[in-house]
Formats: structure tokens, C-alpha cells, sequence
């Protein structure tokens, strides 16, 4: 009958909105897997809407694919609009296959805002900066990432057509996934003659043939066949440019720097990130989340770059000696030193025309991967390649004993079109740089704890007039204070060297005052100031971290001035001071007429 | 037959026709064409051939003016093209009128653009360029993108001043306890160094025309922009000069064309009329930092990792040898990602190999200058600046690049003040007897003209000449491969002399402003003058109708010598049981290779790829899609293929490229 039938249609309808409803994304967010491109997007939304008047959502750009890059933006705006704060930047995942770095800026965003009022760190911290998260740079290498077969390192890069192998196609030999499992493995066929046998420990492992045995295996190489009859496997992949390779800070063509792209910021991406950043000056800390290996890189990132500022040294110092503590078994790093130099890459661009101070973290170390529990440094054993030892049983008894075979998928027979029968087998994708979702949460925890507790550091200046003394008639000595409690100066010391942008400035200004002399107080005590030639109402200075900086007006006139000091990274601050006699305060005591 | 009247104005009538309706206009130029009126001549020049030309928007700039790139040919599959940049600095105004010309000159024989795309840009800097029709008039070759050159709390406050109010900006000379510059003995419109160790005191400090705007001391350290487009390329990019700009291709105008350059890969050679010449002065070497390829050292921190000795070095191909076992079998790395990984950076001097043929081309070119009447001296180029456009399009794109600079200021005749009254052409002349005869007081004073060593005295050299152990033609040869012998500086910088001279002679004397007293209101009295902006790199408008008569033919004479791939010949043998070796020589027919060796290195220009095809025809040995990555000029090589032909057919063998040309050839087999 027709009622009954609208009846249970009706029902069936909100049956399907109610189900669709439970696997709609809620806040406070889950970390106990890994969400896909499609999914992130609707977490920043979902943390959009929860939080509508702590967030903005921006689009930043679009990817060679047409993907959205989103960014959040989190900031108070009871405490002023976001270009008067200093500017905390978070991204992730500009390598396609280094999922977990967008889970740690999401993480971020989630632990801002779902604290905010309730934790007194966590709402200082969100009042005084402004949040710039970007969770998936590479958004087209992560959509594939998660929906196409992958080894743990592939779909790193741009989708910029190269043509690796230099034959005239265009990625046209990339892995294919033979058995369908969604990996991409590896192939091995029986070889008397060749150089591995079987691993006695662990028969799905293989270790090299002693002088005189009998060979087992030959190792094929990647899952694939191949495509341009060119006699190699899976050689001309997507890209390949490396996102990470393509800013142009020190840019490289490819040949001196293998992935950079034909010229900077030919990664529509890229680009529109870097615009994003510029249009965004007030940045002073930027972190950028890979994997793996749990680092924390600073810059240069190349050796002929030659060192930082001193000063710039001692605040990375300061951060990555507490982060090592935040995150334990990470290391503090010098990225060319400690790594390997690089070109055109990310923190470089930031620190150098942006004016920042940046980190690299490399999320997960997959020593920690172990049954005995003892995390085993990969370098203590030269294993080449191919070759399986120590490290590998460890790991597949942890596979097998902690993650219930996740993490490996067992040799199993195959009829390549080539090879005739082989094997296929190997650690699937979602292993090896990745945590097992159950220690995820671990993971961004503590790394966004790092985070957050850099940007407890960014400049945070106060100012104070000491001093407003009489000299004589309408003559009036103005002695001003900058106080800095944040480890980060007001300006960066690259900064004032490579003379990026103008230093930060302290004005005084009055309708019936002018400033007959001013300058920097480099001794109070023995009233030593470096006056100013020219223009003395304008001074350009850079209040140092967790330091101060004094300077001394003559000002004649009458009424009220202000002081203003303004800072791209640190804010602006204005006061108005009377010229009425006012004792000296904190600080030296005055001594007589001394100008 | 009568000729009737009628005839006989009509043949008239055609034969005026004929001399004032040719294909090439030969176009008086009285003025060089503003930003607008360019896009406007761009604009006929694309009517005047419609259909074969087209015109495409690179870029807006920052001022609002379009920059243009006039399209002329096929533009299809393996056609070849050439990219002409001009004026990227917008200080070379003569630059632009060479780009124009030249597209007037393809455009009305079509035979030039028949198996070449021309890509011209005629403004490079239209924002700069338009200074020059500006009052008052400066040469700055900024965009005008703001920027604050001297970061204080203004941007772009503090320019030029035009205080005299003659329309063009020159200098400010103040006498000054501290001054360092005397006025030069004999021409008092120059000033030079006052030398103290000759006991000489400086009078004058030099300053640019104007006032000090935002009272910080300094005097027009903030004029209005920019870029400088033509520094804004990648390759050895300043990253924080004033005319920089933020990274390369940060402006619009060095952004659209390095998209341009990478979309089209058939760019086979690349221009660039501007400021340089690699025709007269090819691309120079010396730079340091750059890394032998045949002595790595492996530094320190990767050395333990790969099992290398850090205390040696290694050549390139013993670093890929050592590390080819380390890696999974079937993976390969190139020589590349290992100098990538190695941190060796970018070369920054030109490879040999280009230098020969660069050089060879300049010998050829100084011919055709020769030939074609052009006796006097000029000035040398100017050479590339870091960042360029002609020095990335040679060490990024991987073409030859070629760059003119039209117009050279003249070096002055040399009067024969010399007290020898010897010059090296007249000694390469001289014959032993004549020689002899000079007498040792000339050959003295022409010893000392020429910087000679002390011990090389008058006598000596007379005594060599006589007992023959050496021809004063010999000497002379000597002679030339020594430094020239410095100018001296007592009379004035011999630029600044000639531009004078120029000036004078061509200019009305309008090259210079004679100084006159001023009172500047923070400098006090001061004197206003100087050369006027642009006078030592433009010349006159008149003029330029015969410099491009004479420079741009050779255009054409360098297009022709882009490589040419082509099968010379082809070879069937027949094995025996429908098996046929079939073999092919591919040659490139051009002069220049395929490519360069600065594009073998950095392996951009894309291969060539030859291809057989034939139904029913099975490939035993050899591909079916063979990559060709090199061939040098006038060079050949062999392919080789073993096919299987049961039955009677054809082969086809493709060659197909985008920068060095197609050929196919069909080859019966079988039956």
C-alpha cells in the first residue's frame, strides 16, 4: 500500500542520514588512524565550524591535479587581528608518501582549540600568536598515496610530468600492482645461482650467500613490469620534482640538485604556499613535519652557505636542546652537516626571505619497532640494501607479535609476464615510516607539543618609559625600555644582516614636540648613547631574546607624545606619555644634567 | 608599337609601385618607439602577415604596460624555434628597435619562418623602457614593483631630482675637505682620483642629481622601484641586491618567460639583445667555486657512509663505480642525483667544448664586420651579469645563446701623439732593414708605450732585430699576446673621453651638461653636470637604420647553423631465413652539436628518438624506440637493429625531435 510504503521509505531515509551522521567527522578529533586527503579536508572544516570564531579557513592554491591546499588559521581575535601577532607556521606532508605529518598539524589545531579556555598554557599561548596550519602541502601525493598501491617511500613528489629516463615519454614506466593487495612489493624469483638465500631466523627474510654455497633468490626489484619495453622496471614514475627541492632560496636546476623542477616555483602548490607565507610577514616560526628518522633539522642547508648568525644559533639551540626532551630519542640537527646538503629546499626559503626561524621535524623512528623493546640504531649494522639482518627480525617479530602481521605481507607465488614465476613480498605501504595507528597518538602528541612550546618563545615585547625628566624650560630627556621574555629576538639575526626588510622602529612623535636628539643607551651607567645623525624620532633597532634594549629622546616641546614601537614579528605597541616630570623608575638613577 | 601615353604612365605608375610597396619597409626611424606605441607597431606587424603571425600576452608587469612576444611560423611538430629576448634591463632602447626590426624582416619573407617558429620579445622591462621617454630623464632598470632600497620606514621616497630643470637627471660635484676627485688637466668637464702618492689632493665628492628627500642623510637612495627583469634568472641569482627582486622569477616579466622556455622544449637557440655581445666577446670563464668533476672530494660527513676514502679524491666515474653495488638491483642513479647528493653544485664557467665553437663563431662574425666596411674601433661589451637571461638561457636551457648589443660606443682615432710615431700594425709591417732605421730614441718610446719590461731595452731589441734571432713582424705577434699597455689615467677614463668625443661630434654636445654653480639647500654651493643618461649605450635614432642593417643579417647567418639530424644512409643485409640486419647513419647536418655540451650535461634539451615500424616486422635485437641524446656538429653515428621479415613489406624509420629536426626513411624488405 502506498502509505506504508512512503512510511518505510521515510524510515529507511533517516536510517541513512543517521548512519551517514555517525561516520561524519566530530570534534575533538580521532588519532587513532590516518585520514585520507578527502578526510582531512573535512576534519579542518569540522574544526572550522566548531570553532568559528578562534578559525578561518583559507584556500591557498591548487595542486598540478586541481587539488584545494587548505590552511586554518587560529587567532584570537579579542586580542588583535593576526598580522599584529607573531606568526607560528605548521605544515606537512610536502612529500606524498609522509602521511603522519599531516596528523601531527591536525593534532595541533585540535589541542589549540579544544583547550583553549580550559588550559591556562594552551589559551596564552593561542592569545598571544596566530596559528598558520597547512597539514597537507602535497595534497595529490597524498590522495594518491592512500589510493593508490604504494611502496612506504613512493608518491613523494609533484605530479609534474618528467621524463626520468630520458626516452622521450613522460612517467610512463611507473609500479603496477600485480596481485591487487594495495601495496607495491617486492619480486624475487629462485635463482641457484643467485647472491641471497633464505634468512635461517626468518624464512620470509633473506640474508647474502657465503663463498661456495648454493644461491636461493634473486632479488627482481620493485612490483611492475615494463611498460616501454626499455629493458627496466618501473624506472619512469610520476615526477619526478620534489616539492622540497623546487623554493627559491638557493635554487639548483636538476643536474646539481637531483628533483628541483625546471625553475623555482614551477609547483603550482609550491608557489601559491610561498605567496601565502609573504602575504604573511609576521611569521617567525615555522615548522615543516616529514618522515622519518626523528630529527629536528635547522638550516643552512648547504655547506658554502656557511654558519648562521650566532645569535640565530642560540635560539635554535635553545629549541631543539628542550624538543630532544619533548620528543625523546629525536635528535637536534645541522641540516647539511648531519644530513646531506640540499638545494631550493623549504627552510631555507623561511628562514632566509621569509625572516623566520625553521625546523624540519622527521617524524618516527622505526627502531622503535622492536619486540625487546629496545629501539636498535639502524647504523650499527652495514646492511646494504638487499641484504636482511638484525633490525628486520626485530621487526617482524613486532610485526607478528605486536601488530598481528600488518606490517608484512608474506612471500606469496606470482606469473610475472616476464619472469615467468616469481614471488611477491615485502613490507606493505602503510608501514616503515609510518606508526602503527596505536602509537600515532604518542607521536603527535609530543610533536605538537614541540611545537607549542616554540611558540610559548616568540617575541614577546613590553615597553616601558623609565624615564621622562625636565632638563631645562621645555627640554625633556625620554629614556624608553624594550623588554623581550620570548628566547626569539624581535628580528631575526639573518635578517638584519641580508638587510631583508627595515629593522624593527621606535618613534616618538608629538603635535608640538620635536625630537632634537636620540639614540640607543649603550651603557646607562656611564650614560654612553649612540646618537643618531640623521632623523633621531626614527630609530631602527631588534629587541634581543628574552633581553632588552634601551634608547634615550631629547624631545622640546610641550603635551603629549607617543611612542611607538612597531615590529613585523612582534607587534606594535604605542603609548602616550605626558611631559610632565616623572622619576626614574625601574632601571638607573639619573645623575644630573648628563645629555 | 606606339607607346601610347597611357602605357607609358601606367609602367610608371607600376614602377613606383614596385619601389614603394616592397615586402620590407625600409622604415626611417626619427624617435624610438614608448612601451605603447611598441605594442602598437607589434600589433601591424602581426597584420601585415595575418595568419602566419601571431601575438601572445606574456605578462602584465607591475606598471600596467603588456609585454608582448610576436609569434612567426609553423609552430608544429619538430619544428625548431628560436627565442629572442631584448631589452630585459630596459636600458638598452636600441635593443628593442633591433626585435622589432627583426620581426618586420621575417615577417615579410616568409621563407625565414618557413622551418623555424620565431618566439620575439621586443621589452623585456617595459616599466623601465619607459624612462627613457620620461622627464626627467634617468636610467634605472627597475620594474616598478615598489621596494625599499634603503629600508627605513618609506618605500621609494627618495629619487632623483631634476634641480637644474633641464629634463635630465646628471650629477652634483661639492668641494669638500674629504673630497677625493680632481677636475682632469686639459678637460675640465672630467674628474679623475687625485693620486696622493703624487702628492696630488682630492677637491670634489660626486653625488647623483637631486636632494635628499626624506632627510636621512643619504641623497637618492630610494628611487622608485624594482626589478631589474634581467637579473631575476636563476642561474647565480643575488639574493639580496636592491634591483634583485625577492627570487628568480619573482617578477612577471622573468616569471612568464621561464614558463614560456620550459613549455616549448623546440627552443633550439636563444638571443638576447641587451648589453652584451658573445659575438664580439664570448662567454667568459674564471669564476671560482665550481666543482672538478675529475678531483670530488667526498666530504666528511658522507664519506663513512659510502665507503669512500675522504682523504683523496675521486673522478665522477669512479664515485658511480664504487656506489652502483650498493644500491637494489635495478636501480640506477645518474651522475646527477650522486653530484646532487654530494652537494657539488651548479657549473658556473662554460664547457670547452661550447667555448670552441663560441669562439670560432666570433672569429667568423668580426670577418663579416670586416667585409661588410666596419673599421673602427669600439668599446668592449659589457659582460653578463649574475642572474641574467643569457647566462641561464646557456647554462639552464642548454642551447647556444647568442647576445648583440647593436651599438658600441667608438674609440677615438688615435691621434699620433706618440712620441715613437710606432704602432703594432705598422711594426707587423716593417721590414728588418726599416726597422732598424727607426733609430734608438723611437724604439725606446715605443718600448715605454707598450709597458715593456725594464730589461728589454732599446739596445737590446736592436741587437736582437739585427742578428734576425727576431722579425719586427715576430715582435709584434709578441707583443699582442702581452696586456695592452694601460691608459693614461693623468688624461681622463678613456670611456668617459670618448663619450665626450661622441658627443661633441655626433650629439651637438649635448652628451655632457658643462657644470654650473647651484645652491643646494644641505650641500650648499655646488655645481650641476655630467654625461646625460644613456649617452655611452644609445645611439641617436638616425643611426640605427644602418646598425641593424648590419647586425641583424648575421642573425640569420647563425640560424643556419643549428643542428640537423638527419638518416644519411641506411643498409639492409640480409642473414638468411627472412633475418635482416638493417643498420642506419644518423648525422647531424648543422654546425653546432645536439646538443651543447653545457645541455649534455645538465640534460635538458630533449632527446631525439628514432623509431621503427613495419607490419608484420619482428625486432630481434635493438628497440623500437631508440633515444638519441647526442650528436656533435657535422658527426654521424650507426643504429643497428636484427629483424625478423617473413613476408615482403616495409620498414619505416622515424626520426623525430623537437630541437634538431625529423627525417623518416622507408626501407623495402622481405619478398
Amino acid at each position: 500500500m502506498k502509505s506504508k510504503r512512503s512510511v518505510i521509505t521515510v524510515v529507511l531515509m533517516a536510517l541513512a542520514i543517521t548512519l551517514s551522521q555517525a561516520q561524519e567527522i566530530k570534534v575533538p578529533l580521532r588519532f587513532d588512524s590516518y585520514y585520507s586527503y578527502e578526510k582531512m579536508v573535512e576534519a579542518l572544516k569540522a574544526l572550522n565550524t566548531a570553532y568559528p570564531e578562534l578559525t578561518k579557513l583559507d584556500q591557498v592554491g591548487k595542486s598540478e591535479e586541481g587539488r584545494i591546499i587548505w590552511a586554518l588559521t587560529i587567532n584570537n581575535p579579542k586580542t588583535g587581528e593576526p598580522l599584529t601577532k607573531p606568526g607560528v607556521y605548521a605544515d606537512g606532508n610536502i612529500h606524498g608518501n609522509e602521511i603522519q605529518a599531516g596528523e601531527v598539524c591536525l593534532y595541533l589545531a585540535d589541542r589549540l582549540l579544544t583547550n583553549y579556555g580550559k588550559l591556562k598554557d594552551i589559551t596564552g599561548v593561542v592569545d598571544r600568536n596566530v596559528f598558520y596550519i597547512i597539514p597537507v602541502v602535497n595534497v595529490d601525493g597524498r590522495a594518491h598515496f592512500f589510493d593508490d598501491a604504494n611502496t612506504p617511500n613512493s608518491n613523494r613528489g609533484l605530479r609534474i610530468p618528467v621524463d626520468d629516463d630520458r626516452d622521450g615519454l613522460f612517467d610512463e614506466d611507473g609500479p603496477e600492482d600485480l596481485d591487487g593487495d594495495g601495496n607495491i612489493t617486492t619480486m624475487r624469483i629462485r635463482d641457484t645461482l643467485g647472491r641471497l638465500k633464505t634468512d635461517p631466523e626468518d624464512k620470509r627474510l633473506m640474508v647474502p650467500v657465503k663463498p661456495g654455497e648454493k644461491g636461493e633468490w634473486t632479488r627482481l626489484g620493485q612490483e611492475g613490469i615494463d611498460n616501454d619495453g626499455d629493458g627496466r622496471i618501473n624506472e619512469d614514475p610520476e615526477g619526478y620534482v620534489d616539492g622540497n627541492r623546487n623554493w627559491g632560496y638557493n635554487w639548483n636546476p636538476p643536474y646539481a640538485q637531483d628533483g628541483s623542477g625546471n625553475y623555482p616555483f614551477e609547483g603550482t602548490g609550491i608557489k601559491a604556499i610561498a605567496e601565502w607565507m609573504l602575504a604573511r610577514p609576521n611569521i617567525i616560526m615555522v615548522f615543516a613535519f616529514h618522515n622519518s628518522g626523528g630529527m629536528y633539522l635547522r638550516g643552512p642547508s648547504f655547506k658554502a652557505e656557511g654558519e648562521m648568525p650566532q645569535g640565530d644559533v642560540s635560539v635554535f639551540n635553545y629549541l631543539g636542546k628542550n624538543i630532544e626532551k619533548i620528543v625523546p630519542g629525536y635528535k637536534y640537527l645541522i641540516s647539511w652537516k648531519d644530513l646531506y646538503p640540499t638545494y631550493g629546499d623549504f627552510t631555507d626559503f623561511a628562514d632566509n626571505l621569509i625572516g623566520a626561524y625553521s625546523l624540519t621535524g622527521e617524524l618516527y623512528q622505526v627502531e622503535t619497532e622492536t619486540f625487546d623493546g629496545t629501539p636498535k640504531r639502524k647504523e650499527e649494522e652495514n646492511a646494504r640494501f638487499e641484504e636482511s639482518g638484525e633490525t628486520d627480525r626485530q621487526r617482524l617479530l613486532f610485526n607478528d607479535r605486536v601488530t598481528q602481521g600488518e606490517l608484512y605481507k608474506e612471500w606469496k607465488p606470482y606469473k610475472h609476464p616476464a619472469y615467468g614465476e616469481i614471488e611477491l613480498g615485502g613490507w606493505v605501504k602503510m608501514s616503515s615510516r609510518l606508526p602503527p595507528p596505536f602509537m600515532l597518538q604518542d607521536l603527535v602528541h609530543r610533536n605538537a607539543s614541540a611545537v607549542i612550546f616554540a611558540a610559548q618563545n616568540t617575541p614577546d615585547v613590553k615597553m616601558d618609559v623609565f624615564e621622562v625628566k625636565k632638563m631645562e624650560k621645555d627640554l625633556w630627556r625620554i629614556r624608553v625600555r624594550l623588554v623581550n621574555k620570548g628566547a626569539m629576538p624581535s628580528v631575526t639575526y639573518m635578517t638584519v644582516k641580508h638587510k631583508l626588510y627595515p629593522m624593527d622602529m621606535l618613534s616618538v612623535s608629538g603635535p608640538d614636540a620635536k625630537v632634537a636628539g636620540g639614540g640607543k643607551i649603550n651603557d646607562i651607567y656611564l650614560n654612553l648613547i649612540d646618537y643618531k645623525e640623521y632623523k633621531p624620532e626614527m630609530q631602527f633597532c631588534q629587541v634581543p631574546g628574552q633581553g632588552k634594549v634601551e634608547y634615550q629622546f631629547l624631545v622640546n616641546g610641550k603635551g603629549n607624545i607617543d611612542i611607538k614601537f612597531e615590529s613585523r614579528k612582534a607587534g606594535t605597541i604605542t603609548q602616550s606619555v605626558p611631559l610632565q616630570a616623572k622619576p626614574a623608575t625601574s632601571g638607573k638613577a639619573s645623575d644630573g644634567d648628563k645629555l | 608599337m606606339r607607346i601610347t601615353q597611357f602605357t607609358l604612365r601606367r609602367s610608371l605608375l607600376l614602377l613606383l609601385a614596385a619601389v614603394f610597396i616592397t615586402p620590407w619597409q625600409a622604415s626611417a626611424i626619427e624617435k624610438y618607439s614608448d612601451p605603447a606605441t611598441v605594442n602598437k607597431r607589434i600589433e601591424q606587424i602581426r597584420q601585415s602577415a595575418d595568419g602566419r603571425i601571431r601575438v601572445n600576452k606574456l605578462a602584465v608587469t607591475p606598471g600596467g604596460t603588456d609585454m608582448l612576444m610576436i609569434e612567426i611560423g609553423k609552430s608544429g611538430a619538430g619544428v625548431p624555434a628560436v627565442l629572442v629576448a631584448a631589452n630585459l634591463s630596459g636600458t638598452v632602447p636600441a635593443a628593442t628597435e633591433a626585435a622589432l626590426s627583426l620581426a618586420s624582416r621575417i615577417a615579410a619573407d616568409a621563407s625565414l619562418s618557413s622551418a623555424l617558429t620565431w618566439y620575439i620579445v621586443p621589452m623585456g622591462n617595459p616599466d623601465a623602457y619607459s624612462r627613457w621617454f620620461s622627464k626627467p630623464l634617468y636610467l634605472d632598470p627597475g620594474n616598478a614593483t615598489p621596494f625599499n632600497d634603503d629600508k627605513d620606514d618609506k618605500t621609494d621616497e627618495d629619487g632623483y631630482n631634476d634641480l637644474d630643470g633641464n629634463g635630465i637627471i646628471t650629477q652634483m660635484r661639492v668641494k669638500t675637505p674629504d673630497g677625493t676627485l680632481i677636475p682632469v688637466a686639459g678637460e675640465p668637464r672630467l674628474m679623475r682620483k687625485a693620486d696622493p702618492v703624487k702628492g696630488e689632493t682630492g677637491i670634489y665628492k660626486l653625488y647623483s642629481e637631486g636632494i635628499d628627500d626624506d632627510g636621512d642623510g643619504q641623497y637618492n637612495e630610494d628611487p622608485p622601484g624594482g626589478t631589474n627583469v634581467n637579473v631575476n634568472f636563476p642561474h647565480l641569482f643575488r639574493s639580496f641586491d636592491t634591483r634583485s627582486g625577492l627570487y628568480p622569477g619573482s617578477a612577471p616579466e622573468s616569471g612568464a618567460l621561464l614558463k614560456f622556455a620550459f613549455a616549448h622544449p623546440e627552443i633550439a637557440m636563444v638571443f638576447s639583445f641587451g648589453s652584451t655581445n658573445f659575438l664580439l666577446s664570448p662567454p667568459q670563464g674564471g669564476r671560482k667555486g665550481e666543482a672538478d668533476m675529475d678531483k670530488i672530494k667526498i666530504p666528511e660527513e658522507i664519506g663513512g657512509m659510502m665507503g669512500l676514502d675522504v682523504s683523496r679524491t675521486y673522478t665522477m666515474a669512479e664515485i658511480m663505480e664504487a656506489v652502483q653495488p650498493m644500491l637494489p638491483p635495478g636501480m640506477t642513479i645518474d651522475e646527477g642525483q650522486v653530484a646532487s647528493f654530494l652537494g657539488l653544485g651548479a657549473i658556473v664557467n662554460p664547457m670547452q667544448e661550447d667555448l670552441a665553437f663560441y669562439n670560432e663563431i666570433s672569429s667568423d662574425y668580426k670577418d663579416y664586420l670586416k667585409k661588410k666596411g666596419v673599421t673602427g674601433e669600439r668599446f668592449d661589451p659589457a659582460q653578463p651579469e649574475d642572474g641574467s637571461f643569457e647566462l641561464w638561457g646557456y647554462y639552464h636551457l642548454g642551447v647556444p645563446v647568442f647576445s648583440m648589443d647593436i651599438w658600441g660606443l667608438p674609440k677615438p682615432k688615435e691621434e699620433k701623439k706618440d712620441a715613437s710615431g710606432i704602432t703594432l700594425e705598422s711594426l707587423e709591417k716593417m721590414s728588418t732593414d726599416d726597422f732598424l732605421a727607426l733609430g734608438e730614441d723611437k724604439v725606446s718610446a715605443f718600448l715605454k708605450e707598450r709597458n715593456a719590461p725594464e730589461q728589454y731595452n732599446a739596445k737590446m731589441v736592436i741587437g736582437m732585430v739585427k742578428s734576425g734571432q727576431v722579425t719586427p713582424a715576430q715582435m709584434a705577434g709578441m707583443m699582442k699576446q702581452m696586456p695592452a699597455p694601460k691608459a693614461d689615467e693623468k688624461k681622463g677614463d678613456p670611456k668617459e673621453l670618448a663619450s665626450l668625443a661622441f658627443s661633441d661630434k655626433w650629439l651637438e654636445g649635448k652628451g655632457f651638461t658643462a657644470w654650473k654653480t647651484y645652491k643646494h639647500p644641505t650641500l650648499g654651493e655646488v655645481e650641476i653636470g655630467g654625461f646625460t643618461p644613456f649617452v655611452d649605450n644609445t645611439p641617436p635614432a638616425a643611426m640605427i637604420d644602418s646598425l641593424l642593417d648590419l647586425q641583424l643579417p648575421y642573425v640569420f647567418e647563425l640560424v643556419k647553423r643549428l643542428p640537423a639530424l638527419q638518416f644519411s644512409e641506411t643498409k639492409l643485409t640480409e642473414k638468411g631465413g627472412g633475418v635482416y640486419q638493417l643498420e642506419a647513419w644518423v648525422t647531424n647536418e648543422g654546425y653546432l652539436p645536439f646538443p651543447t655540451a653545457m645541455g649534455k650535461r645538465n640534460k635538458i634539451p630533449t632527446p631525439a628518438v628514432i623509431t621503427l615500424t613495419g607490419d608484420g616486422i619482428e625486432i630481434l635485437s635493438g628497440k623500437k624506440r631508440t633515444p638519441l641524446t647526442e650528436m656533435g656538429g657535422k658527426k654521424s653515428a650507426r643504429y643497428i637493429w636484427l629483424v625478423r621479415a617473413p613476408k615482403k613489406g616495409a620498414i619505416t624509420l622515424q626520426l623525430e625531435s623537437k630541437q634538431a629536426g625529423t627525417d623518416s626513411k622507408q626501407i623495402n624488405i622481405g619478398g
